[in-house]
């Protein structure tokens, strides 16, 4: 039955709508205090009601929220900054760049962002096409980008092709010729931290018939991206497959995402002589939409131990100003991007935490049932409607506001006028770690 | 473990061979002999290693993991309120937060379904002042201070449905940590089984040797061996049953190990007075015999293929290689042993203890596994020896890690405990000590709880082994190249100047 012109459905999932963005903005009051079951060692309740807080807000909590560090005990929990004394600080009306270039070759089409970050790789199917409109329109307005993963390419996200990267993985899912010609990034991912070495899996449940369109698969059927490339067993292969993108699309850069082993800096060096523009490491303890546990806490190491290990390999390599380094996998915080950087990397990349501004409670059921409880990481038809596309850019828009202007107040206190002068400055990082 | 209707384990005697039998799907006779049990398939028959898996419920409900706390005054004045606002509008005004059915009870919130909370939040996040998630203290309490909850929880899991726990997001514990925490595997980018091959096509062995294996053999001017051949067991995975010595504590439990070695087609533990007790007999048996129980060898009738010393005892040592000869004769000692001293006294296959929270005087297994490991390789005789190891090792991902420190096999002894819904009685941490009882149960429901168990942890090593590209179990062994501690890397990546 309609009434004001909206159907029983409409009705629902507005007035649920409403309550949920109620919530976003109460919570991180502290009127309640915190939630009791919200949180964990990487994601405290904290964390996730802060980044609640700059969303909405476009600046860190003032109220006693942490917003800096977890309670993990190690990696960028147990990182700090030594300021500088306040007398040396850079004044506040002096400007601090934020930009990066993604592409330190002399040759290619030259990109860069106003931010050391962009959107990491979520899959059509491991995300509903609301949580992917909304991080392209934010990318636009940013002037960043954002990822498809794996799951094809929507049409809707067209219009906004110039910031968005075309990823291609294993399972080839949704990968033509016209989503590598509309990208300036293409992206190969070879692995990902939260699960390296054992390729993708979208659940049956997940796998709509929208989905499965998308992916030239059958409706409700789970879908393997298998791991490795079949046709990648050697650097020489890797070359190829970046040759192969290049005839297709000769102007786009070339990314390649792989995870942390213990030869991941040998790993980065190969994929530099391949002919990649930008290296993604994505640390061990990087999101996902569905993982075996034991890979999530047990293979291949966390960024913060990856980066330094392949900054250093390429300094020493002598390429390492040829080449761009993203880290993923674990970043939360403007706190743990200026960290990442300090560590080596010259930008990151985010997931979880863009998902946590549009309201996650990182409650681990992504891969339960009919999806994500609050419309994000699903496709069921009904809550995918409780995320809207533009309140999603303008939550995920304030968040990048509040991140990159706590970036510049850490490069101000440390006496840098450019993110690019942190890359690699481990000596203004003193690290301590403790029990979780 | 805090559960309640907890009683001692009840089990009928008379019920074992049948349900052995059962299980494998075949009748048994009294004059069957041990080969006639053995689990292994005739050569002529096309076998494949495969578990057979199914969900077998617990037998004591799970507390729920949260308590759902309700305001209910609030909760009818909202809906009042709001069907007013809404002029009479029920499908909205009693539309509901959940999408896991806590409120699909008729009367909604003011009864919520507690059992079915996943902790999602959505319900508080909405109506905070209406209504709050709260972790469950009762659930909390399982386990002890080794075993949290959560492995708890994970156990249960697993022997439950006997697949691998998969979950969406990221990890959501601490930065590594002291003992296995402290320990990540590694992967490889390009080479490795597709995935396909790890539950499909190509095939990963989790098959181990265990026995002695002589670096080479002497063979006489015919061609024939000299001497007797070494005696070698393989096992379809690389985990054994263990039970405690104290017949009283391990008697309920024998009977169900037992059968499930026979099914997973590895080898159970147990104490000879049990062995003895229970009439059990077979190629799954391993019979474990200490000095105060060495006059109840004269009963043992039968000859296992091993069987265990609990305690270094020259003397011993050698009457039972004289009395069982083709029988592998292990040696359990602490795991701070000098293995070195016993190998030059003959020994060559060891049960490696330490306590059930996996220390052994203050060092942690992982240590001494790699000290004992260390020492064989630096005398050149690792390829010779055997190391079981025990103690400590209560999850998945604990074997693939102390099979990388260098031992061949691990036991496993809390984990099949939680797997029966044992419930602990203080800290389960001394092996001669630690309480616990049993819900009542059926044997054939503990073999399929365990059975599960070993699938699931079976599974779980093939995706470690498939992450690194290894295609066998026995080549993870001792491979540290392949495994990054924590330490190491901090130290490397940090330096002494930055901690």
């Amino acid at each position: 039955m309609k009434l004001n012109g909206k159907t029983a459905e409409e009705r629902i999932i507005e007035k649920h709508q409403e309550a949920l963005h109620n919530g976003f903005h109460t919570w991180p009051s502290l009127v309640f205090d915190r939630p009791p079951a919200m949180g964990d060692a990487r994601w405290t309740s904290d964390l996730i009601l802060s980044t609640w807080m700059q969303a909405e807000k476009g600046k860190p909590p003032d109220n006693g929220l942490e917003y800096r560090i977890g309670r993990s005990g190690g990696g960028f929990d147990a990182l700090a900054f030594k300021y500088l004394p306040r007398e040396q600080w850079i004044p506040e009306q002096e400007v601090i760049d934020t930009s990066i270039p993604l592409n330190r070759r002399p040759y290619d089409r030259h990109i860069s962002i106003p931010i050391p970050w962009y959107g990491g790789g979520m899959s059509y199917g491991s995300v509903g096409e609301p949580i992917m409109l909304a991080r392209a329109k934010a990318a636009r307005q940013w002037g960043t980008f954002t990822s498809t993963g794996e799951g094809g390419y929507p049409e809707s996200l067209a219009p906004f092709a110039e910031h968005v990267i075309t990823q291609v993985a294993t399972g080839m899912f949704g990968v033509r010729e016209e989503t590598i010609l509309r990208a300036p990034i293409i992206e190969f991912k070879y692995a990902q931290g939260a699960k390296p070495g054992l390729g993708g899996h979208l659940l049956g449940d997940k796998s709509t018939t929208a989905v499965a369109k998308m992916r030239e698969s059958v409706p409700w059927v789970s879908l393997f991206s298998p791991f490795p490339f079949h046709s990648v067993y050697s650097v020489e292969d890797h070359k190829k497959h970046i040759d192969w993108m290049k005839t297709i699309h000769p102007d786009a850069l070339m990314a390649v995402k792989v995870s942390t082993p213990v030869d991941v800096d040998m790993v980065a060096m190969g994929s530099y002589y391949a002919g990649a523009h930008i290296i993604q490491i994505d640390g061990g303890y990087g999101g996902t939409g569905a993982a075996p546990e034991i890979a999530k806490k047990n293979i291949a190491m966390p960024i913060e131990l990856a980066i330094p290990k392949v900054h250093r390999f390429l300094l020493s390599e002598g390429i390492r100003d040829e080449v761009v380094l993203m880290a993923s996998g674990g970043i939360r915080t403007a706190d743990d991007i200026a960290k990442a950087i300090a560590l080596g990397a010259d930008g990151c990349i985010l997931g979880t935490s863009e998902l946590v501004a549009l309201g996650c409670t990182r409650c681990s059921n992504c891969e339960r049932g009919r999806g994500c409880p609050f419309g994000l990481t699903t496709t069921d038809p009904q809550l995918s409607q409780l995320v809207d596309s533009e309140w999603g850019a303008e939550r995920l828009c304030r968040f990048y506001t509040s991140l990159q202007w706590q970036l510049r107040a850490i490069l101000r206190q440390l006496g840098l006028r450019s993110v690019l002068e942190l890359r690699g400055r481990m000596d203004v990082l003193s690290y301590s770690r403790r029990d979780g | 473990m805090t559960m309640s209707d907890s009683i001692p384990f009840a089990i009928d005697v008379e019920q074992i061979p049948a349900a052995e039998a059962a299980i494998a799907g075949q009748t048994l006779s009294p004059n069957d002999s041990p080969d006639r049990r053995a689990p292994h398939p005739s050569p002529t028959i096309y076998h494949r290693y495969h578990l057979e898996t199914g969900t077998v419920p617990d037998i004591v409900p799970l507390p729920p993991k949260f308590r759902v706390k309700v305001k209910k005054h609030r909760l009818i004045g909202m809906v009042v309120e709001e069907l007013i606002a809404l002029k009479g509008d029920i499908p909205v005004a009693l539309s509901r937060p959940c999408v896991y059915g806590v409120f699909s009870r008729p009367l909604g919130g003011l009864t919520p379904r507690e059992e079915l909370c996943v902790g999602c939040l959505r319900c508080t996040v909405q109506f905070p002042d209406i209504v709050q998630i709260i972790p469950n203290p009762v659930r909390q309490r399982l386990g002890d201070s080794y075993v949290k909850s959560d492995y708890v929880e994970t156990i249960l899991y697993e022997a439950r449905t006997g697949r691998v726990p998969v979950r969406g997001a990221g990890y959501r514990g601490a930065f590594g940590g002291e003992g296995w925490d402290g320990l990540w595997t590694d992967m490889s980018e390009i080479v490795r089984p597709t995935r396909d091959g790890i539950h499909g096509r190509e095939f990963i062995s989790t098959v181990v040797d265990i026995g002695e294996k002589p670096a080479f053999l002497r063979f006489d001017e015919q061609g024939e061996v000299i001497g007797p051949l070494p005696a070698v067991i393989s096992t379809q995975v690389p985990f054994l049953f263990d039970t405690p010595l104290d017949p009283d504590r391990s008697t309920p439990l024998v009977p169900v190990l037992s059968a499930a070695a026979r099914q997973v087609e590895t080898l159970a533990m147990a104490p000879i007075a049990s062995v003895i007790a229970l009439s059990l007999e077979g190629l799954h048996v391993v019979p474990v015999i200490a000095a105060e129980t060495w006059n109840l060898l004269e009963q043992l009738t039968w000859q296992p293929r091993m069987i265990v010393l609990d305690g270094w005892d020259r003397e011993h040592f050698d009457m039972l290689r004289q009395r069982f000869p083709g029988c592998i004769v292990c040696v359990r000692v602490p795991m701070d042993t000098n293995v070195l001293d016993l190998v030059q006294q003959g020994v060559r296959v060891f049960h490696l203890t330490a306590d059930y929270h996996g220390y052994v005087g203050g060092r942690f297994i992982m240590d001494l596994i790699l000290q004992a490991h260390q020492s064989l390789v630096n005398a050149g005789i690792r390829e010779e020896v055997t190391l079981i190891g025990g103690g400590g090792i209560v999850l998945a991902e604990h074997v693939p890690k102390a099979i990388i420190c260098g031992l061949d096999a691990v036991t496993l002894d809390v984990a099949l405990l939680v797997a029966l819904q044992a419930s602990f009685h203080g800290e389960c941490t001394n092996r001669k000590t630690a309480s616990f009882s049993f819900p009542r149960m059926d044997i054939s429901w503990g073999v399929k709880r365990i059975t599960n168990l070993a699938a699931s942890w079976r599974d779980q090593l093939l995706e470690i082994l498939g992450a690194m590209g290894l295609r066998e179990v026995r080549r993870l062994r001792g491979e540290l190249g392949r495994s990054m501690f924590q330490r190491d890397l901090e130290r490397e990546v940090f330096g002494e100047e930055l901690r």
